[in-house]
Parts: structure tokens; sequence; C-alpha cells
């Protein structure tokens, strides 16, 4: 670290340098942590997070009951234990909260004042975060299993809509209107994602195992569809020629530079894809138990090298490195199943949420802090402070 | 601050352990990870020695699954590479093995032209064969073939292929393609397939469903499982069947219900 900082002090090296050498020692030291929580709101099982892009302050959950929380997950209090406080809530006794289970909540991507929502109950929602009261509503004739906005978008303000219909449909924020359709898949649509990089191009992931890339300014149909043999026909059954997966594939995730593409699918799969070419790069990563019904959702750290993938898998989340496929670590905490995880870029943070309602917060850990050795009072005092008052003996009597 | 005079500042002494290129995340827990560069070769030389010719009457060639590699060798990305590249070379055969998608048969050239000549000599396809090996083996790397491809570029004959896939060369996968297959392979999967249910179970009832990998490998097979016990437990643990956990006693097996 000290070679690291004196490099960057005389111009030997490049100051992102550092950033991302602390960035990955950072991650590879995620663990739970005692000193961080989250306010337990939720009554059912969590199915989404979201954590703003401009601040990385607010987080979003959504739940299987139709409740949605918004926390804060700053630290301002001087003490290292925090508890990070819901700061509003769509509980279900608000008139405007969504009957059946909420599948994927995402911020407006400019600002915090708006965030959009989708739910089974076959609708979704434009909230405002003021009063949160919905501000417009789209109503659809299946189930909404994802939907997401380009975070990238100047020019457009439309959401993907991913439902029972294999139709992708589109929906325009600034006219609320919802005749664009993309039309190829032959399966429920389990996932949609946008590029990070071009604000035009559109990922959608179907359960008849693959995933079409389209570009919304053609009108002829998708610019490709993925191949995991890349095109080698003779390697798969005829049936499976031009899948993704060999099972439904229902988790999306681009990476930070949109440059690779990570789909999971039902057959136990990661797959990495070049986002251009949509190759195959044939990354191995295993086995990586995958049997969830709806959208999977992973994550991607961003600003490390090399760049680790966050996959819920079972009661844990897998941590695996993104180009070589190891697996680095399983990260246990959660008694049921984990339903979602996101990833915080700029204090690298992993907060995941499962069904057992809890949200939990793997911190990394470096160092503890130096321990000052002259017991002055003033110094035990501020030990005293340091130890989370789960912890602290209140029973056994001085007398023993 | 610590207020404990020390001949250098705390700060100067490497307290955190360095994340190596190595000791990233999990150690490698391939077993034949010690040694420096991936030698795939002498682990498929290794695991070709498990393979018991007697059982077949040494009718088939000897063959061993992809997955198998994984178990030794914790890299798998790395592994598929240099395969890919053996194959490219011509020293490998990878043919599909039919029951799962991803169950790749591998076999070394020279032995799976011996074993497969041997074979058919004498009967009336011998010939074909013979044509087949010479013309498609070397040049082509695939595991399927297409009925076009057959007819226009290697030039054979209906009636030619029609002996191929009676003498178990080629396997039908639709109308008008085929697999590359060993011949007998049949055999092969069927004994295998019931050595891997048999030695499952083994793991599935001991006490929690799970066993020490040394004591696994010194225990009587029943007269279900034809192959030694090494060659169903690397299958297994290759193809994440059991999950393989580090212990201070060793390796532990335990099953995973899926």
């Amino acid at each position: 670290m000290l070679s690291f900082l004196t490099a960057r002090r005389i111009g030997v090296d490049d100051p992102l340098r550092l950033r991302r050498a602390e960035s990955t020692r950072r991650v590879l030291s995620l663990e739970l942590n005692h000193d961080r929580d989250v306010d337990r709101i939720h009554g059912n099982g969590v199915n989404t997070l979201d954590i703003e892009v401009i601040e990385g302050r607010y987080m979003l959950s959504g739940g299987a009951d139709g409740v949605i929380v918004i926390y804060d997950l700053e630290n301002n209090n001087k003490k290292p234990q925090y508890t990070c406080k819901a700061v509003g809530t769509v509980g279900r006794s608000s008139r405007h909260v969504h009957k059946f289970s909420v599948e994927t909540v995402q911020w407006y991507p400019h600002d915090t004042g708006m965030f959009i929502s989708s739910s089974f109950d076959k609708t979704m929602k434009v909230w405002d975060t003021e009063t949160l009261k919905p501000a417009e509503v789209f109503h659809f004739e299946g189930n909404v299993y994802c939907h997401h906005m380009s975070p990238v978008a100047r020019k457009h303000t439309l959401i993907a809509v991913g439902t029972k219909d294999p139709k992708v449909q589109l929906c325009d924020l600034k006219s609320g209107s919802r005749i664009h359709v993309l039309q190829g898949h032959r399966g429920e649509v389990l996932s949609v994602r946008w590029s990070p990089r071009y604000e035009h191009i559109l990922a959608t992931a179907s359960a008849d195992s693959r995933v079409r890339l389209w570009d919304v300014r053609r009108a002829s149909g998708s610019l490709f569809t993925l191949d995991q043999h890349n095109g080698d026909k003779s390697k798969a059954a005829t049936e499976a020629v031009n899948t993704a997966h060999n099972g439904r594939v229902n988790g999306l995730c681009f990476t930070a530079d949109g440059l690779f593409l990570l789909t999971a699918g039902t057959d136990d799969r990661i797959r990495l894809w070049n986002s251009a070419s949509g190759e195959n790069t044939l990354v191995n990563y295993g086995k990586v138990a995958n049997s969830s019904r709806t959208c999977l959702r992973l994550a991607v750290s961003r600003g490390c090298s090399p760049e680790f993938v966050f996959v819920p898998c079972g009661s844990s989340v897998a941590v695996y490195s993104l180009h070589t496929g190891d697996l680095v670590t399983m990260l246990r905490g959660h008694y049921n199943n984990v339903d979602c995880c996101e990833f915080h870029p700029d204090y690298q943070e992993l907060y995941s949420g499962g069904k057992d309602c809890n949200i939990l917060a793997w911190v990394p850990v470096l160092r503890q802090p130096d321990v000052e050795d002259d017991g002055t009072a003033a110094g035990k005092g501020g030990q005293q402070a340091a130890v989370n008052p789960a912890y602290v003996d209140a029973w056994s009597s001085d007398e023993d | 601050m610590n207020r404990k005079r020390t001949l250098i500042s705390d700060a100067f002494k490497a307290k955190t352990r360095r994340f190596t290129e190595n000791t990233f995340g999990k150690p490698p827990c391939g077993e034949a990870d010690q040694d420096g560069p991936l030698d795939i070769k002498s682990s498929l030389e290794y695991l070709m020695t498990l393979f018991p010719r007697k059982v077949f009457n040494d009718s088939l060639p000897r063959i061993v699954m992809k997955h198998q590699l994984y178990s030794l060798h914790s890299a798998k990305t790395l592994v598929d590479r240099q395969l890919n590249l053996l194959r490219e070379q011509g020293d490998l055969i990878i043919f599909q093995l039919g029951f799962d998608a991803d169950a790749f048969g591998l076999v070394f050239t020279s032995d799976y032209k011996e074993k497969t000549l041997a074979g058919i000599a004498g009967t009336e396809c011998q010939e074909t064969v013979e044509k087949f090996m010479n013309k498609v083996v070397p040049s082509c790397t695939d595991l399927s073939f297409n009925k076009d491809r057959m007819l226009k570029e290697f030039h054979f004959t209906d009636s030619e292929i029609t002996q191929l896939v009676k003498c178990g060369v080629l396997t039908v996968r639709d109308a008008g393609s085929w697999w590359l297959s060993v011949p007998n392979a049949g055999k092969f999967t069927k004994y295998f397939m019931q050595g891997r249910k048999a030695v499952l179970n083994m793991v599935k009832k001991a006490k929690y469903g799970e066993v020490l990998k040394n004591e696994l490998e010194g225990r009587r097979t029943t007269s279900q499982v034809k192959f030694p016990i090494k060659y169903h437990i690397y299958d297994i643990m290759g193809a994440e069947l059991v999950e393989s956990i580090p212990t201070t006693s060793g390796t532990m097996l335990r099953y995973v219900d899926t």
C-alpha cells in the first residue's frame, strides 16, 4: 500500500492504479459486519434492491408482500455501529401499494425524485419519492417479471418491461405511451437490461433459452441471438442450436464498462459473452445452483481489477472472479434463500436480501483499529462505546 | 496510534496478507495443482491408467471424461483451453456421450484408431472405416457431422454412411446428422452410470451424507461397480455431484441434494 502511495506521489503510477488495487483488496475481504445493520421492515422476503447512482446514499427494496422501503445508507453518527434507517415506506396500509409481490424496483437514473416499481399484480408504477404516490401506472396483460431504464440515456426515456408475454414492451416515461414492442422471443421474458455503454442497446433473456440483443432504433427484429457454442453447430443437439443456455435464462448483467454481458440460466451455468460480437468467451464458472422461477439478480463489482461477480446461490452469495471463473468465496449469513444482491461501488460493500426478510450488509474488514494501551478513563470510555451493546456483559455479577 | 515504542513504526510492517495470483481466494483445491504450470497431458495419462481394460475385453479404447480433469485442476477455463489445443493438434478426440449435454468423453487418437480398426478387422465395413479414419479424423475435429459434409467434402456414399453407423463409429443425432462416437460405447455408458450411481449412494448413505475421500477410496465396492473406485470419485467430484470440502484430515465429499 505504501509503495502504491509513493508511486502515485512521484508520478510513476496512474492515480487509478492505487484506487483499483485498494478496491480489489477490499472486495476480497468482504465479511458480514456486526456493526452494520439494515432496518427490518419487510414481513416477507426481499425480492429486489437498488442503490441510487448519484450519491450512493439511498437504497430501495421491494418485497414479496408488495411493500417498498427506502433506506438511508449513510452513517452520520460518530459510532461504528449503525442501523440503516428506513426513511420512507409504501406499506400495506397505503392506498397505492402493489397487490402482489414487487419483482423489480429501480431509481430514476438521473435523480432520486422518482422511482419505478413493477409487480406481479400486472402493473408498473412510477412513484414520486416525496409524496410516495404513483404519478403513472402502466397496466399489462401478464405478470411483470422485470423492468429496466437505461442509466446513460439522454435522448430517450424508455423503460423496457419483460412480462409473461413473449413480446418485450417499451414504455415511454415522457409521453406515457407503450406502443413500441420488440418481437422475437418465444417464451416469457424473464430479464431485461440496457447496456451501460450505448443508450440504444438492450439485452433480453427469456424462458425459451435465448438471449437477444436489440437496437431499439431498428425496426426489424433483434441484432443477434447469443449462441453458447459460438456457431459450432456440431456441439449441440439440434434443438439446442443457437441457445444461450440449456434451460431458462433468468439472469442478465452487463459489466460496468458495457463490454461484457453475463447470463445465468437454470442449467446451473453462468456464461460470459462479448457484448459487441455475441461471442461466448467460454469462461467456465462450474456449477452455479440456480432454481429461481423468476429473475435472478447478479451484481458485478466496479473499479476493481480483476472484477468479481456476486451470484445469489441457495442461501449464500457466491463470489467468482469474472474472467477466470474461479470461485473466490461464499458469503454465508442468510437463513434462507438469497434473492438479490447489490454492490455499492464507492464503498465496496455488498447488500443482499432474501427470503428470511433480512437485508445483510457485507463490509470489507481490513485492519482492526489500534487499541490505546494507556488505560485512561477517557480511553476506556471510548473503547466501551466501540463495543456493540449486544455484546456488553450485563448479567454476570462482580462478586464471583 | 500505539504508544509502545518499537524499533520500526507499525506502518512499515507488512501485517496484511498479500493477495498474489496464486493464493487468490480459495487455495487451489485441485490435487495436481501443487506443481507449477498446468500439465493436462500428464493428468490425462494418469486418468487413463485408471480405466479398466479387462472389463470390456480390451475392445474399447481408454475413455476419460472431461469433467474428471476439473477435479484435478481448479482452473476450469485453463483446462478447457488446453483441451481445445490438444484437440486441434490432433492428439485427442472429444465426443459426446449422450447422457448429459455437458458430458464429453476424451480418447487419445492413437488409441482410438488402434482399437476401432482391431474391432472391425475382417468384417465388411473394414474398408469404409479405414477410409473414415484416414480422411476424416485427422482433418476434422468436430463432434458431429452433417449429411452434406459427408457427401461433398469427404465423398462418402449413403451406403458407406450406413456401414459406419452399423459399426458404431457414427451415432444418429438427427435426420441427416451424426455424432462422432466410439464403437461399443453403449456398454461403457451402461457400466459407467451403474457405477456412478452406486458410488453416489455410498456417499449419500454415510452418516450426515459425507465421507472422507481417503476412506471412500479404501472401501470395497459391490459387483455393480466395474470401474476402479478412484475413476468414479474423480467423476463425481468434477461433475459437482458432491461438494469437496478441505478438512484437516484431507478432502471430504458431501452429497449435494439437488
